[in-house]
């Protein structure tokens, strides 16, 4: 491949369009395949040669709605657009069949548009009907015929179909409807409602105001907003639609502290749990004066539950190549490394597909885009230590040695990679920047709360509805993560807990989750933001075996190296051990507070620091749970907490 | 030495040569037996056979090493001028075999220069290394906070039971290996599992024995 110049990236910028008017696009991320998507993609591959029309098939990342995997989107010509979801064999057949051919939509597999309209544009085609409410005793059917007669008595059935959706965005909103194209979505629909909806908003095109639903769609996607668009191991996809035109504007005539001074504007902090400010950890970097400087990408993503970076790393690769070489560029560095857990073979050929691409096309090496820049990148694999998502473990992974943190300072800025200043920045950070520089800080900063700027990716999963992930700025509230964007509790059970930020993180009992999410103020929660992993948990979860469960987890992954780690973990999970099987004693409570604040005082490093963090804020927020452990055994422990919402931490323990 | 060329069979050769050695032990045995002892003649035949025999497998031995340390010099020249390449090398000796031979350790620390010592140090460190063959079937049960959360234990209590295995360790026979991972980043359809490269997905416990009857006996389930 010829080496690209400004001019062609330009034309690329210019041209940017979609696909021919049919196509289907497969989610082929790692959480897909393993649902099926790919024996799902090649019965599509095989069988849009038999249609008769040209349709496009392609393998594109992750929208995210992990619910329902694997997820299919489909375009035919005079058609909306919609997704599918859950889509096996049998499934992919029929939309071959009914959709793609007969032009017919399937019942029980649409996902609704999350970016819903409050005016009509045009006639609708199409209704999605989903009784939102409860899991049982579903009204959807019901709907659906009645809407459909109601169209045949206006003589409508040729022209607007009625299909039962999968999922509608919306939850607990009664019976909802959305109009396609328009996506205008109504909700709470009550049986007298039919009529009017077919009399006004179909035939006249008028909106219902009482039954509109207004609320916008709370997610903002900006590290998403490749994915799921386009085959990610396509370099000329990522071109049209453009990425690189973020390294384009850089190297046209931005002097690194422009770049550094932009990305502070924007408000960017690191995503990977600590939010320490992205511009400053770049202008430390360059400001030491010795070369060769490292720039490392880190996609060690260890926490249990969470996979954003990967999803990221799937579904948008070439962004985040190029956020590191505009990384590179700010700091003056050289060499960058991507250092990908082991585990995640899908994501490690995808970015070594990029970078190979990239690298041929000239956008690595040497004078990058004719400019002096130069810079190379390289892929490193973890190979499973939790530990290794931290810095200083990380770069001593690297090295190839056994991935020990050391004391800092110094900071790797200072002293990093081979000895020399190294800059380190999450998947999730560096797939913002490029997005920055072409739109401006002041786009991104628009988004968020106080000193928590722009918008973050959590995985939600546990006992949700709805397991997925979603891009949201920072300072909605929990309760809207959980709820409006996740569906609420799985199996109509009431909630308990959201734990954050993984085995570093706590819990947040149900009384707080109006909280704005920011890393300050999960912080003052005894949480932390982490690397975005939300678990919700029920009524039926004890939180003495969660919070052993992480504790066990750090216990594991503990290097070794200092005492506080290695000693205090292992004795705070000995005490937790007993506890749970009824063997609990007196002074327990406090035996586990007093060595928790010995390990986050003596700790060498962030594992240690913050392993107690589950187990504190479990005491904080449920210590009448641990007390019923130790006072009335575990049988009794069990029905408390199964049947009496959680008490706040001042509230008297329960009486044994 | 690549997989892809390895014969796909192993020599007939070796299997029978596995029960000769068997059926001497037998016929030995039996003429203890009868007699309270092996007479001299028997056994001073036996020996000299025996000595001609481990002459060869001397040999034998040397093959197979000659080979392993091939494999080695060719992946230490590939990632030669990489810095800190011990853990890239150790990568894809994992790929290949599954785990890492104490013999091929051996080659590396040689090849490289490293103390043998040094490469434990990093082989026990780091959880994706085995130092174990695996078995012929792999189970990795994710527990995960979300598949804990839904009932990962209860599998694995069930895997346990059926396989007669403790987590990490595999059968007596080396037909299934159960593994315990952190997190397979299939959330949104936990809990999960991996067997053989192939993942289930929203299971409970009784699929545990349903799954293990399918990979053993593929036709049998369908």
């Amino acid at each position: 491949m010829n080496k690209l110049t400004f001019a062609d990236l330009e034309k690329y910028e210019k041209t940017m369009a979609d696909s021919g008017p049919n196509w289907v696009r497969v989610s082929m991320d790692t959480g897909g395949i393993a649902a099926g998507a790919d024996t799902v993609c090649t019965i599509f591959e095989k069988g849009v040669g038999t249609l008769g029309f040209p349709v496009e098939v392609r393998h594109v990342g992750s929208l995210g709605y992990s619910f329902a995997d694997p997820l299919v989107e489909i375009a035919r010509e005079g058609m909306p657009r919609v997704v599918y979801g859950r889509v096996d064999d049998e499934v992919a057949r029929q939309i071959l069949q009914d959709h793609l051919a007969g032009r017919r939509l399937l019942d029980d597999h649409i996902l609704a548009w999350r970016n819903r309209a409050l005016t009509f544009d045009g006639p609708s085609t199409h209704i999605l009907v989903k009784d939102t409410s409860a899991e049982k005793g579903d009204k959807s059917q019901f709907f659906q015929f009645s809407l459909a007669e109601e169209l045949k008595r206006g003589n409508l059935q040729d022209k607007v179909q009625v299909v039962r959706a999968l999922d509608m965005g919306v939850y607990d909103e009664g019976v909802a409807v959305q109009f396609l194209p328009s996506r205008v979505t109504y909700t709470n629909v009550l049986a007298p409602d039919v009529a009017r909806i077919v009399k006004t908003s179909v035939q006249g095109k008028k909106v219902i105001d009482d039954l509109l639903y207004k609320k916008p769609d709370k997610q903002v996607r900006v590290v998403m907003r490749n994915c799921g668009k386009f085959d990610p191991e396509s370099f000329q996809d990522s071109l049209r639609y453009g990425v690189y035109q973020g390294l384009a504007s850089v190297l046209r005539g931005m002097k690194p502290e422009d770049v550094i001074a932009t990305v502070k504007t924007s408000g960017l902090r690191g995503r990977g749990g600590a939010g320490f400010p992205t511009w400053l950890k770049w202008q430390i970097t360059r400001a030491v004066q010795r070369t060769p400087k490292y720039i490392i990408c880190n996609g060690d993503e260890g926490d249990p539950g969470a996979y954003m970076d990967r999803s990221v790393l799937e579904g948008d690769p070439h962004s985040v190549l190029e956020g590191l070489i505009i990384a590179a560029y700010a700091i003056g560095a050289t060499r960058g490394y991507f250092y990908i857990r082991a585990e995640y073979p899908l994501a490690v050929s995808r970015v070594e597909k990029a970078i190979a691409d990239a690298r041929a096309a000239g956008l690595l090496g040497e004078n990058i885009l004719g400019s002096n820049f130069s810079f190379d990148a390289k892929v490193r694999l973890g190979a499973g230590a939790f530990v290794c998502g931290e810095e200083t473990a990380l770069i001593a992974s690297i090295e190839g040695k056994r991935g020990s943190p050391s004391p800092r300072p110094p900071y790797p800025s200072e002293r990093g990679l081979f000895g020399q200043p190294t800059a380190i920045n999450n998947v999730e950070t560096l797939a913002a920047v490029p997005a920055i520089l072409v739109r401006g800080g002041d786009w991104y900063g628009q988004y968020g709360v106080e000193k928590s700027r722009g918008t973050k990716v959590f995985a939600v999963t546990g006992k949700v509805r709805h397991p997925q992930l979603v891009e949201v700025p920072l300072g909605v509230t929990l309760r809207d993560i959980v709820f409006d964007l996740c569906g609420g509790v799985f199996g109509s059970k009431a909630i308990k807990a959201v734990q954050t930020g993984g085995p570093s993180g706590g819990m947040i009992p149900e009384h707080l989750l109006e909280t704005k999410v920011s890393y300050e103020s999960l912080q003052e929660l005894g949480s932390i933001m982490g690397s975005g992993g939300m678990i919700v948990m029920d009524q039926d979860d004890s939180m003495v075996e969660v919070s052993r469960f992480y504790l066990r987890f750090c216990v594991d992954e503990s290097c070794g190296k200092c005492a506080p780690c290695r000693i205090g973990g292992y004795q705070m999970l000995q005490i937790l051990n007993r506890v749970a099987r009824g063997r609990g004693e007196k002074g327990d409570v406090e035996r586990l507070r007093a060595i928790s604040k010995a390990m986050q005082k003596a700790s060498l490093c962030g594992l240690g620091q913050t392993a107690p963090n589950p187990v504190l804020s479990a005491l904080r927020y449920f210590e009448p749970e641990f007390k019923a452990y130790l006072e009335g055994g575990v049988s009794y422990a069990r029905k408390m907490s199964a049947n009496r919402p959680p008490e706040p931490a001042a509230a008297e323990p329960a009486n044994a | 030495m690549p997989p892809e060329t390895v014969p796909p069979e192993l020599p007939t050769q070796l299997s029978a040569w596995k029960d000769e050695e068997a059926a001497l032990l037998e016929s030995l045995e039996q003429i203890e037996h009868k007699h309270g002892f092996i007479p001299r003649n028997i056994a001073e035949e036996v020996s000299r056979v025996l000595e001609v025999k481990l002459e060869r497998l001397r040999k034998l031995q040397i093959k197979v090493e000659s080979n392993v340390r091939k494999e080695v010099d060719t992946l230490v020249t590939k990632w030669k001028d990489e810095e800190g390449s011990l853990i890239l090398i150790l990568h894809e000796i994992e790929n290949q075999h599954g785990y890492v031979p104490r013999e091929i350790a051996m080659e590396v620390s040689y090849a490289l220069g490293v103390k043998l010592a040094r490469i434990y140090e990093v082989l026990t460190f780091y959880h994706y290394f085995k130092l174990k063959p695996p078995g012929r079937h792999n189970m990795s049960l994710c527990l995960g906070t979300a598949c804990y959360l839904k009932g990962a234990p209860a599998m694995l209590a069930e895997a346990k039971t059926l396989l007669k295995v403790e987590e990490g360790c595999t059968t007596a026979d080396r037909e299934w290996h159960l593994d315990v991972v952190r997190c397979i980043g299939c959330c949104g359809m936990s809990p999960a599992m991996v067997v053989d490269g192939k993942t289930y997905g929203r299971l409970n416990a009784s699929d545990v024995s349903r799954i293990v009857n399918q990979t053993t006996q593929p036709k049998a389930a369908s």
